[in-house]
């Protein structure tokens, strides 16, 4: 615990020295500076908690209102701080590349710096926090951060308005949370998770039904479930790269600690908990994947596949819940190590597509596909970079993605459950098989229309590749792509002490359950190897034949091709995204070609969000109703309307009172 | 035992997308009246691909001719583990059959890729009609997979293709299914045309266009190959022979997987190729069928 005050202490101070009048570039030194010294302290305080099972406990003596706060690190935190410091040091590291363009202007980057060690703090506050309100503390120290961060730019009205939404969001999020945590202290008279715990456990029925969907909405609203995500693709779009890939891989993953934190407080969580998570989860994959095929911007595109992603990830803890509930230790094993590796894996993969998706926007200044083309000679270590992780988001072999999945696929496609349940569970794996289909296709088209081809439009800027500063992170997450998925043995060393808690979890003691896994991600990981070596053998074999003659590509007969009628994201994705009109809105735009002689032709289409779209709507209609109606009694007698108001109030006051009781 | 079976099954393997193809074509042939090319036709073709020097279009980068040899390698490794000569694969774990799926996919992105490298809009047109239609008939395999999972308890696919002979009722679907997947995967009519003479009907042919030389020869051979995996699975569900004859056994599956090659032939022959927009509709069927399927195998275990 000393050892993470200091961390704290630390991250707190550099924060400070970060807003001291220096220059930017040395501010940000002592910001990646501190950054690195609190991750090698929070290694070496939850290495033993991680890999030997023990746990941490603090407390700080706190007189008013609170009393003594309690501090505890198990095996599940340790695994989530095990990589949230690490990568928001590679975000910092990215960040002096990315805003290089500022380090010499009279913009205060150090504040900026402030901010990614607050959030560095947020993340020690959250995953160790015993005290609710400390987790509450942490938590809202991560979304105001995040919230500054995202703003960056904040001279662009877009952008002000994606982080207002973002920070709304996040706070009816909150408003959830503390509604949850107020029916949990009402009940166990303490702020200690341990005894919420214990209230969990032995009081299932409506209230703990209730407590469970309070905390549900709130954490989805946090990861960006579906249909709580519409934040989460204008913030991520509005931020700069290395803040979208930290929101996206690592701040909001506290949603998904959060949630299994409570599934294990619950103890033995009734059935239909899982079944609701399953369900849950699987809808935010398939409408995650499916938003993210018709997307033109690379940054909304890569953040509807978070929703995707932590779909994925809640389907494992939707089977580890069930596996809870029917005392099942292959499906709980299975489930959350599954689903908790996937988080991993997500947090490597989908910051290297963002950091890439950053470099293309220094390069050019845009991320619309449609303008974009050909970048991949101009920038090729950024354009293998996104290549890495867009094999690994599509969780093929031999890269990370797939083994994750592998272990998700094998707690779907586990026996010793009721056929139906079975049925069911198959379906969800389809389901799974439908979602990595489509985020192939979604990622081959970014990556096709991005870096294939040849430049589309030449009032872009033509590229060169980005400075070491950048390519320095994205070389550390393709490493541990490429790592991870020829040695997923390794990822799941760290998922081994929180599935090992949710285990003992179970009335009866299990053994070898996660031995038997451990064994198949082995075979997994020479699976995937063999399959890279002799990938890389027939490309060296083949990287020694004979030099080829080169040509231009062939124009089916036509003989004046031009680099705008090159296919472009739009074409790429019609044909699939028309057969699902209900669920991705399409604007279309277009002005057709007239007559014999045709002046300017054109079409425009863009994707919005459903929800989004539909929440403002309804908003409208009763934000339109409500003046009608209030303009109306306003003429008649405006005694009415406040008569009418004050029934409203005595109708809520007394269907609380009666609700809950009379106050104690 | 063992050694034996993973030779014959390599070597089934290899020689059965030349020879698959050439039964197809040599069936179209005598359909239309042909005497056709010979059945090792597609040897000496791809021997004689293998010697040209390739010509790389300039917009190409190195992903072009990765793209042919990654496709090659990972549909080697799918052909490790699917289970042709029934019940048994060289490569077999438990749920063996998602890298079987995904080591597909993997193939599948590096030729979409390949074919957007050059920057021709035919070849992304091709690639954006093959991602589309495999993402319709990913689940079906899966589906099929659960009702196998859910009737035979087992884990690994060459266990699940063995046991679900036990089942005669999802056999037939079990079939059609793989039938459907086998036309899509490979491109066959009705989902694609291989013998179509105009770019913009192709789906399969016209990522290849800009494709010459060996890498040319890689991805005909990794498709024929792909033909030739999901035939032989469909030749390990009928195969009649008992597990303790393996000589007969492997006879017969090869002379299944002939068959299939054959029946290919005949509808390619009698059937036109579907408009592209019915395609989608006509892949949903067999997922469609797979889940009627996994509700009957969930109606049939007896284990409620």
């Amino acid at each position: 615990m000393n050892a993470l005050s200091t961390a704290v202490i630390l991250l707190l101070v550099g924060s400070l020295a970060c807003l001291a009048p220096l220059s930017n570039r040395v501010r940000a030194g002592i910001g990646v500076a501190s950054q690195a010294l609190a991750t090698l302290l929070v290694w070496s305080a939850m290495a033993p908690v991680l890999f030997h099972g023990q746990i941490l406990l603090g407390e700080l003596a706190w007189a008013y209102p609170m009393g003594t706060l309690r501090l505890r690190l198990d095996a599940l935190g340790a695994f989530f701080l095990a990589w949230s410091l690490p990568m928001t040091l590679l975000g910092a590291i990215y960040a002096v590349g990315y805003l290089r363009p500022f380090m010499d202007s009279k913009r205060h980057v150090g504040v900026h710096y402030a901010l990614l060690n607050l959030t560095s703090l947020s993340f020690i506050v959250v995953y160790t926090a015993e005290h609710a309100l400390v987790f509450l503390l942490g938590w809202e120290i991560a979304a105001l951060a995040a919230w500054l961060l995202v703003i960056w730019d904040y001279t662009n009205q877009k952008v002000r308005f994606a982080g207002f939404n973002y920070l709304v969001s996040t706070h009816i999020g909150l408003i959830f949370l503390v509604a949850a945590f107020m029916i949990l202290y009402a009940h166990s008279a303490s702020w200690d998770l341990a005894s919420f715990g214990q209230w969990l456990s032995s009081h299932p029925g409506a209230e703990r039904n209730l407590v469970f969907l309070l905390l549900v909405t709130s954490f989805g609203l946090k990861s960006a479930f579906f249909p709580f995500h519409s934040w989460l693709p204008r913030a991520h779009a509005a931020a700069p790269a290395h803040v979208s890939a930290l929101m996206s891989g690592v701040i909001h993953k506290a949603g998904l600690y959060a949630l299994v934190r409570f599934v294990f407080l619950m103890g033995r969580p009734d059935e239909w908990m899982g079944w609701f998570l399953i369900a849950f989860c699987a809808l935010s994959a398939v409408v995650g994947a499916l938003y993210t095929v018709s997307q033109r911007d690379l940054k909304r595109l890569l953040g509807y596949s978070s929703t995707e992603n932590v779909g994925i990830a809640g389907i494992g803890f939707g089977v580890g819940c069930l596996g809870l509930s029917w005392g099942q230790p292959a499906l709980v094993a299975l489930g959350f190590a599954g689903g908790l590796l996937h988080v991993l894996n997500h947090a490597f993969f989908k910051c290297q597509l963002f950091y890439a998706a950053g470099a293309v926007y220094q390069a050019t200044h845009s991320v619309d596909l449609e303008h974009l083309g050909g970048l991949g000679r101009l920038m090729p270590w950024t354009a293998l970079s996104f290549l890495l992780g867009g094999v690994a988001i599509s969780a093929l072999p031999p890269l990370n993605g797939f083994s994750s999945e592998f272990v998700i696929y094998s707690a779907l496609f586990q026996h010793g459950v009721g056929v139906w349940a079975q049925v069911a569970l198959c379906v969800v794996g389809a389901l799974l098989a439908f979602v990595g289909a489509v985020s192939a296709l979604s990622i081959t088209r970014a990556f096709g229309v991005i870096f294939l081809g040849k430049p589309r439009d030449a009032s872009v800027h033509a590229p060169t590749e980005v400075s070491r500063w950048m390519l320095l992170p994205m070389g550390v997450h393709a490493a541990g792509v490429v790592v991870l998925g020829v040695l997923p043995a390794l990822g799941f060393m760290l998922v081994q002490g929180p599935a090992d808690i949710a285990l003992a979890l179970l009335p009866r003691p299990s053994t070898g359950v996660l031995q038997t896994i451990s064994d198949s991600l082995t075979r997994i990981g020479l699976v995937s190897g063999a399959l890279a070596a002799v990938i890389a053998l027939l490309l060296w074999l083949r990287s020694r034949a004979r030099s080829a003659a080169v040509q231009p590509t062939w124009g089916c007969g036509y003989g004046a091709p031009n680099p705008r009628m090159q296919y472009t994201g739009a074409s790429f994705s019609w044909d699939f995204t028309r057969r699902f009109r209900g669920v991705l809105v399409m604007l279309r735009r277009r002005k057709a070609p007239m007559g014999y002689f045709p002046s300017d032709a054109y079409v425009v289409t863009d994707c919005v969000d459903a929800v989004e779209r539909r929440l403002f709507s309804v908003i409208g209609h009763g934000d339109a109703s409500a003046s009608a109606i209030s303009s109306h009694w306003h003429e008649e007698d405006p005694r009415l309307a406040f008569a009418a108001a004050l029934l409203f109030i005595v109708a809520v006051a007394a269907l609380v009172v009666l609700s809950a009781g009379p106050l104690p | 035992m063992n050694l034996g079976l993973t030779l014959a099954h390599g070597l089934i393997v290899l020689a059965m997308p030349i020879l698959m193809v050439g039964l197809v074509n040599r069936t179209k042939s005598l359909w239309a009246g042909r005497k056709g090319p010979g059945l090792l036709q597609s040897l000496w073709d791809l021997r004689r691909l293998l010697g040209k020097r390739p010509v790389y279009s300039d917009v190409a980068t190195p992903l072009f001719r990765a793209g042919a040899w990654v496709g090659l390698a990972s549909a080697l490794l799918a052909a490790l583990i699917a289970p042709i000569v029934g019940h048994f694969a060289p490569l077999q774990f438990e749920f063996d059959f998602i890298a079987f799926a995904y080591s597909i996919g993997l193939a599948r992105i590096f030729l979409m890729l390949s074919a957007m490298d050059v920057g021709s809009s035919f070849e992304a047109m091709g690639a954006a009609r093959e991602a589309s239609f495999s993402a319709f008939v990913e689940p079906a395999l899966f589906l099929l997979i659960g009702a196998a999972c859910v009737a035979t308890g087992q884990g690994s696919f060459a266990d699940l293709v063995g046991q679900l002979q036990q089942t005669p009722v999802l056999l037939l679907p079990a079939v059609l299914v793989l039938f459907i997947l086998l036309q899509a995967e490979a491109a066959r009519v009705p989902v694609d045309d291989p013998a179509t003479h105009l770019e913009l009907t192709m789906v399969h042919e016209v990522m290849l266009l800009d494709h010459s030389g060996p890498e040319l020869a890689a991805m005909q051979y990794t498709a024929a190959l792909k033909m030739s995996l999901y035939a032989g699975l469909i030749a390990a569900l009928l195969n009649p022979i008992a597990a303790s004859a393996p000589l007969a056994r492997i006879a017969a599956a090869l002379a299944l997987m002939c068959a299939v090659a054959v029946t290919l032939g005949c509808v390619e022959s009698l059937v036109a190729r579907l408009a592209m927009r019915s395609v989608p509709r006509y892949l949903m069927l067999a997922s469609l069928l797979a889940a009627l399927s996994l509700g009957a195998a969930g109606l049939l275990s007896g284990r409620v």
